[in-house]
């Protein structure tokens, strides 16, 4: 321990935290600019709350890059259940609080929460503990269908919120994760056939009923078959398709298409994005599942490529760290931090520019929000604790 | 080293995928933003995706035989999107836009503006991205000029409304209720899909509480627009769910035959099938016209009606709690019957007057009856013979009897009524602290004291006596369908209780009963017609302090006598007596229920 903390500063890996540091540092530039109105009135304090969270972060960061990642990995499974438990907690009366027709948040203790970020990272543990250990053989199909079923288990979860885009975080990452772990082509492409299937069959029992232009009556029944809600289903329907909510999600992804082609090439320069500074693009997402949109206006398509150069540098710096870890739980880990990170701006910047449907996944380190800062900041910090030890590759055993 | 060969290859073709997935949405970027960019860059000039609410139409409301109680009409509406303002010249807020085109409209076409800077302030806090509506009801001169005005007012255009529209006026409106503005609270719950809810609620009667199945849910659509503000495309639709139908059991001919009979009267009258419960007519009276609320009622209006003196807006016949008088007679009579302890053949001395204790206690109208049986004391409606009865059986049986008739409590008919008031000794403790006395019985005995019944109650205690004692739950609706079906879900009628009277007190009950009626001397015999054996009994009950000396006028009948089909109650706030006063209106009423049921079958 001596020796690293002297080594602490020289060992950290640069590239990525440069990038990292970057990102939060554009993100709350843009938070500002979101929060500009205009004609005087002030600046709203998205930009203030989020420094707030980046300082907590970037202590969070430190910290779980001079901690050994392998405590984490040692109580990888109990980390999980207190994060499911969590993630079950939302459904209680009283501690779940619903915002936009779904409950994704508990408030404990006056601290709002959204468990589901917590579940991420919870699930990589699990993920880097499952496949690093150098006993289990990845090609044996009981370790796969244990993967299967730590994914599927939070993610039933999180579609039951609804939060469908959060949901569709996880199966990207668990299919990575495994990938990069050793699991033989034959079985991942089976997963990839039995979720399409089971994706197939929650889609017959609430959104085709309505596709297929079934009555109200009958199409109630069939999503209660699956145990799904009538208002739950109506937020799935609007996630595929959002003219079915013209005035509400479909206005919004109108709205942040105008606002990301009108920046053309260079943008109309910072605090003046007129879709934003006009309020088209409503207060209430700008600042958090749309902040690309005001990026997108504000800097053109020169601004979106640097930013998505900001975001490849980091990935690049996830997976050397893990090509380069001392032991498999490691790079897992790495690839897992990596997958996670990639699916949220993949899918961010496709909805926002109206490639995809409208979910509610934000753009890591860049949009406004608490728990997801936070919990990004340390699994950032995790990765680093595993390029400081690479030198010291002695068996270990959690 | 810790990863294997395949592993490093794996990493490496991962960060390849992940590369590639980044160059697919780069190219998408440019194609947005370089190749398309200008055609975003043009319709940013000026707003140009409008959000259109399509309102849903309200469901209606139909009565037994089909005929349109409740329905919609199309109203045009001048109103403004208030996004497109924003574009129109900085500095100068919302507020002050909208009173410029207001203020621009209003030289145009002469209108006097309709819409205050305080409604502007608060739509813009709750319903921002709806249009706000500037003018109700604009009439073709106004729509003409506004729509060749055209580009020269930014973000107006005209929309079409749906408003309640009462066919029959002011035709049971007690129990359709009326509409209004509904009031958005903007709570977490419901904001989630705010602009699909509906605009109007309902604030009485079935209105407000098939408010659910009536409303629909509205719906919306995203158009792009050009710049004289004509639509381009729709850019997303969401079909509005129209609402549902509700089909009553009110024979909307009965009802006016009902309110006929009332006249300018102050009173209630309802109408009961004994076979079923269903309420065939529910009258109040005065009522008041309901196309006054739509669309909206003006504060001049409404205070009227609030202010007068007469109460229009107060539903009598099931909200009106009064002293029941001599109709709450054969309850006390079937009690004392079936508790044995008055037997048939006893005949009480009428005096004119009745002793107890130190009170004395007067007959009705002092008349001095002479001897007389259980059947002529409700023929001339004898008082001496009740409280002497009453005393005889004791207060417990008769409260039973009126409890069981569903007296003193809800009948849970859909819309808001009184449960009324059965006192007994515990309330006596509690209101008065004294115990329960002989008095107390006698008053009773006679309708009078503490209790209190609503015409709805004793509508239904008259049908449960007319089919021989079988109780059901008074009901309005009878059916219910949402708006793609085509026929109504029949609801069965609800029984709520059997009496369980012997067939041979029922009988002696209802045949006294007929005697009201069609005897000479009977109290009722106004209210007889030609060719229907019906019973009923009559009522004067007073009230208010004794000086005053008001009193309501009631009457409960049944008809036709044998298998009745009809029962009904009927009370007047101020009459002479039950038989004078609401005999005649009671003839009016039976008769015309009669002569329509003649019309129907020919």
């Amino acid at each position: 321990m001596r020796r690293l903390g002297l080594d602490f500063i020289r060992r950290l890996e640069w590239s990525g935290l440069l990038a990292a540091g970057l990102l939060v540092a554009v993100g709350i530039a843009f938070l500002f600019s979101a929060g500009f109105r205009g004609d005087g009135r002030p600046i709203m304090g998205y930009y203030e709350r989020q420094l707030g969270w980046a300082a907590i972060g970037c202590v969070l960061y430190m910290v779980f890059a001079g901690l050994d990642y392998r405590i984490w990995i040692r109580w990888a499974w109990w980390i999980y259940l207190l994060a499911l438990a969590l993630l079950l907690l939302v459904f209680v009366p009283g501690l779940g609080v619903r915002t936009y027709g779904a409950t994704r948040w508990i408030e404990l203790a006056g601290i709002r929460m959204q468990p589901s970020e917590v579940m991420k990272i919870a699930l990589i543990l699990a993920l880097a503990r499952l496949f690093g250990s150098r006993t289990r053989d990845p090609r044996q199909a009981r370790h796969v269908v244990a993967a299967l079923a730590l994914t599927a288990l939070p993610m039933a979860v999180v579609i039951k919120q609804p939060d469908l885009g959060t949901a569709l975080i996880f199966p990207p990452l668990a299919l990575a994760v495994m990938f990069a772990a050793g699991v033989p082509g034959r079985y991942l492409a089976r997963l990839i056939g039995i979720g399409l299937l089971l994706a197939a069959v929650l889609a017959g029992f609430t959104v085709a009923p309505h596709m297929l232009g079934l009555d109200q009556a009958t199409q109630d029944r069939l999503s209660a078959m699956v145990g799904i809600e009538g208002y739950q289903r109506d937020r799935l329907l609007v996630f595929f398709d959002s003219s079915l909510d013209p005035l509400g999600a479909g206005w919004n992804k109108a709205q942040s298409q105008i606002a990301i082609g009108s920046g053309r090439m260079w943008g109309k320069g910072y605090m003046n994005g007129q879709q934003n500074l006009l309020g088209f693009l409503p207060r209430t997402v700008a600042p958090t599942d749309f902040i690309y949109a005001v990026i997108g206006e504000e800097t053109g398509f020169a601004g979106s490529l640097a930013l998505l150069f900001l975001f490849s540098m980091l990935l690049l710096s996830l997976l050397r760290i893990a090509g380069d870890s001392p032991d498999k739980y490691g790079a897992v880990l790495c690839v897992g931090v990596a997958s996670m990170l990639f699916c949220h701006v993949f899918i961010n910047i496709a909805m926002t520019a109206g490639l995809m449907p409208i979910t509610g996944v934000p753009l890591p380190l860049v949009s406004y929000g608490g728990t997801f800062m936070v919990g990004i900041m340390s699994a950032l910090g995790m990765a680093q604790s595993v390029h400081v030890r690479k030198i010291r590759s002695e068996n270990f055993q959690p | 080293m810790s990863l294997g060969e395949t592993e490093l290859l794996r990493l490496r073709l991962l960060g390849i995928m992940m590369f590639l997935a980044a160059f697919v949405l780069l190219c998408f970027l440019w194609k947005l933003q370089v190749r398309e960019g200008v055609k975003y860059a043009d319709s940013h000039e000026r707003q140009s995706v409008r959000r259109v609410r399509i309102p849903a139409m309200r469901g209606r409301i139909y009565d037994r035989n089909g005929a349109c109680l409740a329905d919609n009409r199309a109203n045009y509406c001048v109103s403004v999107y208030l996004e497109e303002l924003w574009t129109m010249g900085r500095g100068m807020s919302t507020i002050a836009k909208v009173s410029a085109i207001v203020n621009e409209i209003s030289a145009l076409t002469g209108a006097p503006a309709q819409v205050t800077s305080r409604q502007i302030e608060e739509h813009l806090r709750l319903r921002k991205p709806l249009p706000l509506v500037l003018w109700r009801n604009a009439d073709e001169r106004m729509l003409a000029r506004i729509a060749e005005a055209g580009a020269r007012l930014p973000g107006v255009a005209i929309t079409v409304e749906p408003v309640r529209r009462y066919p029959l006026g002011s035709l049971a409106a007690h129990v359709l209720g009326y509409v209004g503005r509904s009031d958005l609270s903007g709570e977490e719950e419901t904001r989630d899909y705010h602009y699909y809810l509906p605009e109007i609620a309902g604030k009485q009667g079935l209105e407000r509480r098939f408010d659910r199945l009536l409303a629909g849910q509205a719906g919306g659509s995203l158009v792009q627009i050009d710049v004289s503000g004509f639509q381009r495309e729709e850019l997303g639709v969401r079909p509005p769910v129209p609402g549902g139908d509700l089909l009553l059991a009110l024979d909307a001919r009965i009802q006016g035959a009902a309110e006929r009979a009332l006249g300018d009267f102050a009173g209630a009258a309802v109408v009961i099938d004994p076979r079923s419960g269903d309420v065939l007519a529910l009258a109040s009276s005065p009522a008041f016209d309901l196309n006054l609320f739509c669309p909206s009622i003006s504060r001049s209006e409404f205070a009227a009606l609030v202010e007068n003196r007469l109460r229009p807006l107060y539903n009598r016949a099931a909200l009106g709690v009064y002293p029941p008088g001599s109709i709450f007679k054969p309850v006390v009579l079937i009690a004392a019957l079936e508790s044995g302890r008055l037997r048939p053949d006893d005949v009480f001395d009428c005096p004119g007057y009745f002793h107890l204790g130190n009170r004395s206690f007067a007959c009705f109208l002092s008349i001095a009856h002479g001897a007389v049986d259980y059947r002529r004391a409700i023929e001339v409606s004898c008082n001496v013979f009740f409280y002497r009865a009453g005393l005889a059986t004791g207060y417990e049986p008769i409260r039973r009897a009126a409890g069981a008739l569903g007296l003193g409590r809800k009948t849970g008919i859909e819309i808001d009524e009184s449960g009324g008031l059965v006192p007994d000794a515990e309330w006596k403790r509690r209101q008065y602290n004294a115990p329960w006395v002989d008095g107390d019985t006698c008053n009773v005995a006679i309708g009078q004291g503490a209790l209190g019944v609503t015409p709805l109650q004793m509508a239904c205690a008259a049908a449960a006596i007319a089919n021989g004692g079988a109780l059901y739950q008074p009901r309005l609706v009878i059916g219910e369908r949402a708006a793609n079906e085509t026929g109504f879900r029949m609801a069965p009628p609800r029984l709520a209780r059997r009496m369980g009277w012997s067939a041979e007190n029922t009988r002696r009950l209802r045949e006294a009963m007929r005697d009201v009626i069609h005897s000479p001397s009977g109290s009722g015999r106004l209210a007889a017609i030609e060719g229907v054996e019906m019973a009923g009994k009559t009522g004067t009950a007073e009230y208010g302090r004794k000086a005053d000396g008001r009193k309501h006028g009631w009457m409960i009948v049944f008809a036709p006598f044998d298998r009745p089909r009809y029962a009904a109650a009927m009370m007047l706030d101020d009459a002479q007596t039950g038989g004078s006063s609401v005999g005649p209106r009671i003839h009016d009423l039976m008769a015309q229920v009669f002569a329509l049921e003649k019309e129907r079958e020919n």
